[in-house]
Formats: C-alpha cells, structure tokens, sequence
C-alpha cells in the first residue's frame, strides 16, 4: 500500500531522509518514532507529498507519488492527515469543517456531506458540538473532530503527526481511544507518537528513526523490552524516565 | 449669537449646492477607485503571494516603484504626461486613474500580507484533504484572510477618500476646489467654509471607520 524504495530527501545540502526502505501493507498500524529533528514528520508528510523525496521510489496505492503524473489531490483524497496542531478551519463550524472536502472535492450534495459528517461526528463522540466553533473547543474535541474530517473522506490511509503531544494530559486519552477504535477496524495507519500504550495495544510494528535513517524495525514487544539497537535503547530510556 | 453669523451667511442655499455637489465628487471618485483598486490590487496581492515565478517578482518592482512615489506626482503623470504620448483624458478620469494606480498597489500590499498572516498549517489541512490550491485559498485562506484586513482595508479606504482632495492640483471640481472657489469670493468666508468642509469629510470618514468597528466585532 506505501512502500519507500531508497528514498532520499535534501533540504538544500542537508540530508533529512537517508535511503529510507520501509513497506506498509494494508490494515498495518505502523508507529515512528525517533528523537526530535531525525525526520519523522518529513517521512509522513512524503507520502501524502506535502513534502517532495528527492530521489528513489515511493508508491502509494499504486501511485508514483513524485510522478508528474500522478493526479496528487487524487491520491490525497484517499489519505487523511492528522496534524500536531489539528489545524482546524477557524472560521468554519464543527460541521462545516467536516464537510468541507466532501462537498468540494468529492462533489457530494449538501445533505449527503451532512449526514456522512454527523456519522463520523459521532463515531469521534462529539456530535453534540456539530454547530460549535473549534475555538469553542478543548484540544482533545478539536483533535476528534480533525480525526472526522479525515474520515468523511473514506481514506484508504490515515497519517497522524504527534496527534497528541499538543494536548493536556488529560485528554489524551480520549483521541488515542479513538485512534485505537480506527486501528482495529483495519484502518491502514503510518502514527508519529511516543504514546507506548498505544503503540503496544494496536501497532503492527515500530519504526525507529534517527538522523533521517530507519535504524530498527521490530514488532512492539520486542522493541520495546528489547531494542536492537544502541541509540533506540538510549532513546527510549530518555522518554521512560522523564 | 455672533458666533454662528458667519455661518448663516455662508450657508445660502446656492452655496451649499455648490459645496455638495463638490462632495458628490470626491465621493464619486473616492468610491470609483475604491472599486477599482480593490480588484486591482486584490488581484496583484494574490498573484504575488502565489509566488508564481517572473509575474511576481515584476509585480513586486512595480507596486514598490509606485509606493514609493507621492500620490501628487502621479497625479501630474496621468494629467500632464500621458497626453503626450497621445493618452488624454477628463479631468475625472485622469483623478480616478491616478488614484487608482496608486491605491492599487498600496492595496494590494495590504491583501498580500493579509494572506501571508494565514498559517501555513491551514493550507497543508486543505491540501492534505484533497482540494486544490485555488479551493484552499478560496474557501479557507481568503475568508481568514478577509477578516484580518477590514479595519487596514478600511483605514486605506478612508485615507483614499482624503486623498482626493490632491486632485485639486489639476483642477478636478471636488469638495475642497469648490470650497476654494466660494472664500475666493469673500475671504472673510474662509474659516466658516473649512469648518464645513472638515465636517464634511469627517462624518463620511468616521461612518466608515464606525463600519469597520461593527465589522471588526462581529468576527471577534
Ligand atoms: N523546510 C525545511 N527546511 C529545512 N530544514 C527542514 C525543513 N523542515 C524540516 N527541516 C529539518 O529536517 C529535520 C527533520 O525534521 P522533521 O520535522 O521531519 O523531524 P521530526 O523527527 O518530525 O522532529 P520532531 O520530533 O521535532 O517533530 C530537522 O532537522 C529539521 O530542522
Ligand atoms: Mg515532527
């Protein structure tokens, strides 16, 4: 479904992806994680092309993601993405945000978008705020509803970026719920997160990045009790005790 | 009252009528540029921050030739210069003109940064979701984008609306030419007819500004 083939990536003379290797097959949870700066984000946002590889090959669903081509706002149509900072439309309802691309992209009447929007308003467990504003919205509401709006479009793949490390402790909890509800309905998803818990109950396999190199793929027990890798091992006795 | 004679003597019907007539011009023209202007430098804000290569960086030279040019220079271009290369136009028109190129690109600064204040993660969610670049500023950057600039909209607009008053130079029959014609006649006229001509001026200017205030509190 993705697969990197020696893929490099170049910001000027600093190289950010180093002959990354990496297939994920459908239904896979895969989580990355990696020290801040070793390129985590910019594998992600590769595969939807928010970011263009220099070289190799990266396919997605059969696509040629640097292919000139390639019909780019096709392929995102089926790959959602889930950001950081949820980068909710703030001049846009709850419902409004939902229905934005369905409406737009996938040419669907007024009350098809609706309803499919209170479906997935429902499956994030927040369609009582359909008519709010995000600004009237916690960080974990508005991470649910940026969750829904990805969904509307039906996405063969969900990408998240750190969904959680925005949030209040608190209210974490709630969007991994979510996400782990996704994940074992077979929803194929690439996850940027530290959160172990969910990457022990749902991830299929970890992988670990440092310095824009794929270090250590493993499934999660065993990367977690016991890392192959010196610099994983560092790396996670850092976030264990902090 | 002695204090409101003069004022009772000014204000004869005639040269009231001779007054507004002089403020139905400068709003005539203030509000002809105002149109103008805001398609044009509308229009040259978004290409230059769509970055499209050559187009933008000529436009760049352009707006900031004519921003850093006083208004009244180009006021005598349009006027004084370009019939001689064989443009020659009404008085009206050359003001419009003027005041078009010069609000164009001092508009279109206002559009451009307005548009660059949205945040990059807005354009990433839109695209991310499958619209494509012109969608993602028609339905999401534009419309932030749109509120931030009313009240530098609205400021640029009211500043336009004073500027008219440079046209006088070449003669075009707005409030404050009037207004010069009318104490011409009677000096001891002067100071009754400017307060009248400030009044003037500012109730329009200060409706715009209330405007803008409503509006600004609207989206808060
Ligand atoms: N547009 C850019 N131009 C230049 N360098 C960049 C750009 N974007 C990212 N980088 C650099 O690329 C490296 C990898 O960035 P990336 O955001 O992928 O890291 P990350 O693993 O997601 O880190 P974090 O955990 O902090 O989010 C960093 O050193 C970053 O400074
Ligand atoms: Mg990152």
């Amino acid at each position: 479904m993705i697969s990197f083939d020696k893929v490099n990536k170049f910001y000027g003379d600093f190289q950010v992806l180093k002959d990354i290797n990496l297939t994920i097959n459908k239904g896979e949870v895969v989580v990355v994680i990696g020290p801040s700066g070793s390129g985590k984000s910019t594998l992600l946002r590769c595969i939807n092309h928010l970011e263009k590889i220099t070289d190799g090959t990266l396919n997605v669903n059969g696509l040629s993601v640097a292919d000139k081509k390639t019909d780019i706002n096709k392929l995102r149509r089926n790959i959602g993405m889930v950001f950081q900072h949820f980068y909710l439309y703030p001049h846009k309802t709850v419902l409004e945000n939902i229905m934005l691309a369905p409406r737009k992209v996938l040419g669907q009447s007024e009350k098809e978008a609706k309803e499919l929007a209170m479906y997935y308003l429902d499956k994030v467990g927040i369609s009582d705020k359909a008519d709010a504003f995000p600004s009237q919205l916690s960080g974990g509401q508005q991470q649910r509803v940026a969750i829904a709006r990805g969904l509307v479009m039906k996405p063969e793949i969900m990408l998240f970026d750190e969904p959680t490390s925005a949030l209040d402790p608190e209210m974490i909890g709630e969007v991994l719920d979510v996400m782990k509800a996704l994940a074992k309905e077979g929803m194929t998803m690439v996850v940027v997160t530290h959160e172990m818990g969910f990457a022990k109950e749902v991830a299929d396999r970890i992988v670990f990045m440092d310095e824009g190199q794929i270090l250590e793929e493993a499934v999660p027990a065993e990367f977690y009790e016991n890392p192959r890798e010196e610099r994983a091992r560092m790396f996670l006795s850092r976030i264990l005790n902090h | 009252m002695d204090f409101l004679a003069p004022f009772i003597e000014v204000l004869t019907p005639d040269n009231m009528k001779f007054l507004l007539e002089g403020f139905w011009v400068t709003l005539k023209v203030a509000a002809i540029s105002i149109v103008l202007s805001f398609i044009i430098g509308g229009l040259i804000g978004i290409l230059r921050y769509a970055k499209i290569p050559v187009v933008s960086q000529l436009l760049a030279v352009v707006v900031e030739t004519i921003r850093n040019l006083p208004l009244l220079l180009i006021i005598f271009f349009t006027y004084f210069a370009l019939p001689e290369v064989g443009i020659d136009m009404e008085i009206i028109t050359a003001a419009i003109v003027a005041l078009t190129i010069f609000e164009s690109a001092m508009l279109s600064e206002i559009i451009r940064s307005g548009l660059n204040s949205i945040h990059k993660g807005q354009i990433e969610a839109g695209r991310s979701s499958g619209l494509n670049y012109i969608q993602t500023l028609r339905y999401i950057v534009m419309p932030q984008a749109l509120r931030r600039m009313v009240p530098p909209l609205v400021s640029q607009f009211i500043s336009l609306l004073k500027d008219t008053s440079l046209a006088v130079v070449i003669a075009l029959p707005d409030l404050l030419h009037n207004a010069q014609i009318l104490y011409a006649q009677n000096g001891s006229n002067v100071i009754p007819i400017f307060i009248i001509v400030a009044l003037m001026y500012f109730i329009v200017n200060y409706a715009l500004s209330l405007i803008a205030k409503r509006l600004e509190l609207k989206q808060a």
